[in-house]
């Protein structure tokens, strides 16, 4: 992906992966309101959807999406995260039909409701399930900080502090830091 | 006091001797079917139940004969019991005018290819019922391929039959192999190429046998229209498949390659042999082929086989008649 | 006697009831699976059909779901690996190396040259055996019963070469984070190269047999279209991605290990139909065979496995690593994200499964129930990599 069409996002941080060592080549942390107009742009410089994977930190319930080109390699990251109380992200199903199946998968998973997804129902948890399996015990949870790639940032837009959460082993306390926080069990 | 007419008892004498027939040649032709697909498929097939597996259709008729009998919920019971036996009681009468030899014929009748014809028909009624009364979807689809099916080859076949009666001048089939020569450029298959080719095509679709197995295509629709039959339900339908499949290859033998008669001694073995042989090309054309479409099926019907054979019969009766 | 139906069996389930949902008038629901000949294994396919044909078609997974994703946050990362050989168990080792890829490039390990050798001919071999069997599964499909036993026939002897370093039959543990478990060693390697030339030599009977039939191919040709607008939409990758017309392949797009030293094509076929997808697979095991004899002939002596390997209380570093490899059914990709513990943060497995079996839905529409099934083969799922 060029550097031009990264800028074109609107994202509350952008950043250089570092290939070799993460296999992304970007990474953009957006904010649920910017995801599908960024899908969109992805898609019409012809990337395809690798997978939405869930992650339950200490911020909140995030989701990963994994896009990358056909023909020219470079995994683009893009990171949105949701409150642990009302973990909503609008859903890229019809702009990416294979989002659809992934959506589904991770509300399976982590019960983040993705809004207007056509057919969110649960996908390989029985239908009456009524639980999401890989959420975390609270005292399991980790920041970003302390899991993910930060990269190398070109952009990120003020009052962005994701990733300044100090590093630490020890599991941060609740309330301590970043947006969206949650008590308790999250999404039940 | 009457005594009993004659004739009956030759009928009932006949159609015992034709039911051990079936019996014996459904066991058979089993055999022959997992042994030819054995050998085909680069394995020896059944091995174990006696001498090269000979007893093997016994062992499995008797698995078949002990399941249970099981009648789905909400199924029509009368119906799907019918079934089964609508498909196998028909093939007893088919077998009665079948020339095994001059003097080796169940019951003479003038118009033996018009009676196993019609019976033959009977056979859609019964898939038709089965998959209707078994209150299972793709048993309905399965009848409603059947029936499709069935109706559309019947049609070439006829005609293509008819070619030959043209030819002879008899509707009975001791008449039509008696007038075929010893040899096989004498026999009817050298007059009638295309109508043979018709006829063992339509065969083959009217005995529901692969690749023209829709009714019952198995990766398509589970088992078609016996998906609710157990035990001997589906073993009746079973055996009726293979003696329709006999009685289509010996009326082909009958039509087209001079039923009894053969180069040196004539006689029942030669009728037999030929049966064999096509049986045998019938099970080989199951184990090579993949499955036809079921659009592509009523497409070569109706488009290719259906004008042929009228063409045929045209030409045949315009060169008769010259 | 009458007998009265149990209400709930005619009212379906969650599924069944939402895709009733929008049935026109005159159709009729079929619910094709969880346990159908040809849903290969237990894929369920809810079907509104009218006639023969299919007005709309919704794949209902999960039938075999066993949660590996939650699995890996429990185990060690060498502990791990077992479950990747059961992901997908007709090419195990795509996952194994998809999973160590993963790991390793976390960790910054670099693993030896001759196991990087190593690993490519076992998956390859592996990638063959895949193919061979959705081959022989796939005309089963169709309504030809005798090609599986043939490629069964050949595949046993893939399965015997694989045997010996690897110690199973199907499903693979061979990869060892910064190596494989077992070299492999004159015996194996001479088999191997055996076994080219032969398999070689049954090709082209298979093409004259099978490949060339003409039922088969009214059969596939112009029977569900896949073009590459939809590969990137649903996010399909491999022999359906090829069969569109476009050459990407993980092996070489994103390269790793030493493919890019292995001089081999990447077929494509650009009349994105089923006919394509199997053209592609066929072509790809003579290019699998062409990679195996180079790799043979090219590995060097030397470790296997580097010094000081994980074991099981091993801890990686934090941080995330994603890490792609070309399986046989496109592309598997395993994200890790560690905590620095014993155990992993977040295993996410991207099955291509997953995503290719996503088109069915569309490509299916307005098709004969017979294309359907001919298009689902095409696709070559393999259940427990979809419902992982």
């Amino acid at each position: 992906m060029s550097e031009q069409l990264a800028r074109r996002f609107t994202t509350l941080c952008l950043a250089k992966g570092e290939y070799k060592k993460s296999g992304q080549a970007w990474v953009a942390t957006l904010s649920p309101r910017d995801l599908p107009a960024a899908a969109q742009e992805l898609l019409d410089a012809e990337f395809h959807i690798e997978d939405v994977c869930g992650l339950d930190i200490s911020e909140g319930l995030m989701a990963v999406y994994h896009f990358d080109h056909f023909t020219r390699p470079g995994r683009v990251t893009l990171r949105v995260l949701a409150d642990r109380d009302k973990p909503e992200i609008p859903t890229i199903s019809h702009i990416f039909q294979g989002a659809n199946w992934h959506e589904r998968e991770t509300n399976d998973f982590y019960g983040i409701i993705f809004t207007g997804h056509p057919n969110l129902i649960p996908l390989l948890l029985p239908e009456d399930a009524d639980f999401h399996p890989l959420l975390k015990e609270e005292a399991a949870r980790k920041n970003a900080a302390a899991l993910l790639e930060k990269g190398e940032i070109l952009d990120q837009a003020a009052g962005f502090t994701l990733f300044d959460a100090p590093v630490a082993d020890a599991p941060i306390e609740s309330g301590a830091s970043g947006e969206g926080e949650a008590a308790g069990e999250g999404g039940k | 006091m009457n005594a009993i007419p004659i004739e009956l008892i030759h009928i009932v004498i006949a159609i015992a001797l034709v039911a051990g027939f079936v019996g014996l040649n459904g066991l058979v032709l089993v055999w022959v079917e997992r042994k030819v697909a054995g050998h085909v498929q680069r394995r020896p097939g059944p091995y174990e139940v006696g001498p090269n597996g000979l007893l093997q259709p016994l062992a499995d008729a008797a698995k078949l004969v002990g399941k249970q009998l099981f009648t789905p919920d909400g199924s029509d019971k009368l119906v799907f019991w019918l079934a089964p036996i609508v498909s196998f009681l028909p093939v007893m009468p088919m077998f009665l005018p079948m020339p095994f030899s001059p003097f080796l014929t169940a019951m003479e009748v003038n118009v033996g290819l018009v009676l196993i014809l019609a019976f033959a028909g009977l056979n859609i009624l019964a898939l038709c019922l089965a998959g209707w009364g078994s209150n299972n979807k793709y048993g309905l689809l399965g009848a409603g391929r059947a029936v499709a099916q069935g109706v559309a080859y019947e049609i070439p076949l006829l005609l293509s039959v008819l070619a030959v009666c043209f030819m002879t001048g008899s509707l009975s089939l001791t008449e039509i192999v008696a007038a075929q020569g010893n040899w096989p450029w004498q026999w009817n298959w050298i007059y009638q190429p295309i109508a043979f080719i018709l006829y063992f095509t339509c065969g083959v679709a009217e005995t529901n046998r692969a690749p023209f197995d829709l009714p019952e295509a198995e990766s398509e629709l589970v088992a078609g229209f016996h998906t609710e039959y157990s035990g001997m339900g589906f073993g009746l339908f079973f055996l009726a498949e293979y003696a329709e499949m006999i009685v289509v290859c010996g009326v082909a033998t009958a039509l087209f390659l001079g039923g009894w008669k053969g180069p040196g001694a004539a006689g029942a073995w030669w009728f037999l042999l030929k049966l064999y042989v096509l049986l045998v090309i019938m099970i080989w054309f199951r184990w090579t082929y993949p499955r036809t479409r079921f659009d592509q099926l009523l497409n070569l019907c109706w488009k290719w086989l259906l004008p042929l054979s009228i063409l045929n019969l045209l030409v045949t009766a315009l060169v008769i008649k010259l | 006697m009458t007998r009265t139906i149990n209400p709930d069996y005619i009212r379906g389930d969650l599924y069944t009831q939402r895709f009733e949902q929008g049935k026109r008038e005159n159709t009729l629901i079929l619910n094709m699976g969880p346990q159908h000949p040809s849903t290969h294994g237990v894929l369920r396919v809810v079907l509104e059909m009218d006639g023969e044909y299919i007005v709309r078609a919704e794949p209902v997974l999960g039938y075999l779901h066993r949660m590996h994703e939650k699995m890996a946050e429990v185990k060690s990362y060498v502990g791990f690996m077992p479950n990747m050989g059961r992901v997908d168990y007709l090419h195990p080792l795509a996952w194994n190396w998809s999973y160590a890829g993963a790991v390793e490039r976390l960790a910054g390990i670099e693993v030896p040259r001759r196991a990087e050798f190593l690993r490519v001919i076992a998956t390859e071999l592996n990638r063959i055996s895949s193919h061979l069997l959705w081959w022989g599964a796939y005309l089963l499909d169709l309504g030809a019963f005798t090609p599986i036993m043939y490629a069964f026939e050949d595949r046993e002897i893939l399965m015997d070469i694989l045997q010996r370093p690897t110690g199973a039959r199907l499903t693979y543990s061979y990869f060892r984070l910064g190596g494989v478990g077992a070299d492999m060693d004159e015996r194996c390697l001479r088999q191997i190269l055996d076994f080219v030339p032969y398999l070689r030599k049954k090709l082209p009977v298979y093409k004259d047999l099978v490949t060339d039939n003409v039922i088969l191919r009214k059969r596939l040709e112009g029977v569900g279209d896949m073009d590459v607008d939809m590969c990137r939409r649903y996010g399909a990758t491999g022999p359906i991605l090829r069969g569109a017309g476009l050459a990407s392949d993980t092996r070489l797009n994103e390269t790793y290990s030493v493919y890019n030293e292995i001089d081999f094509d990447i077929p494509s076929f650009p009349e994105t139909d089923a006919m394509a997808r199997y053209m592609v697979r066929i072509r790809e095991i003579e290019e699998s065979l062409k990679i195996v004899e180079q790799a043979v002939a090219m590995i060097p002596e030397g470790e296997i496995l580097i010094k000081g390997a994980p074991k099981p209380n091993w801890k990686a570093p934090a941080g995330e690593a994603y890490f792609a490899t070309e399986g046989a059914r496109g592309k598997v990709g395993v994200w890790v994200v560690s905590d620095g513990g014993k155990s992993p943060y977040r295993i996410k497995l991207r099955a291509p499964g997953f995503s290719n079996l996503s088109l069915f839905a569309e490509a299916s529409q307005g098709t004969l129930l017979a294309d359907a099934v001919a298009i689902m083969g095409s696709i070559d799922m393999v259940i427990p990599e979809i419902d992982r």
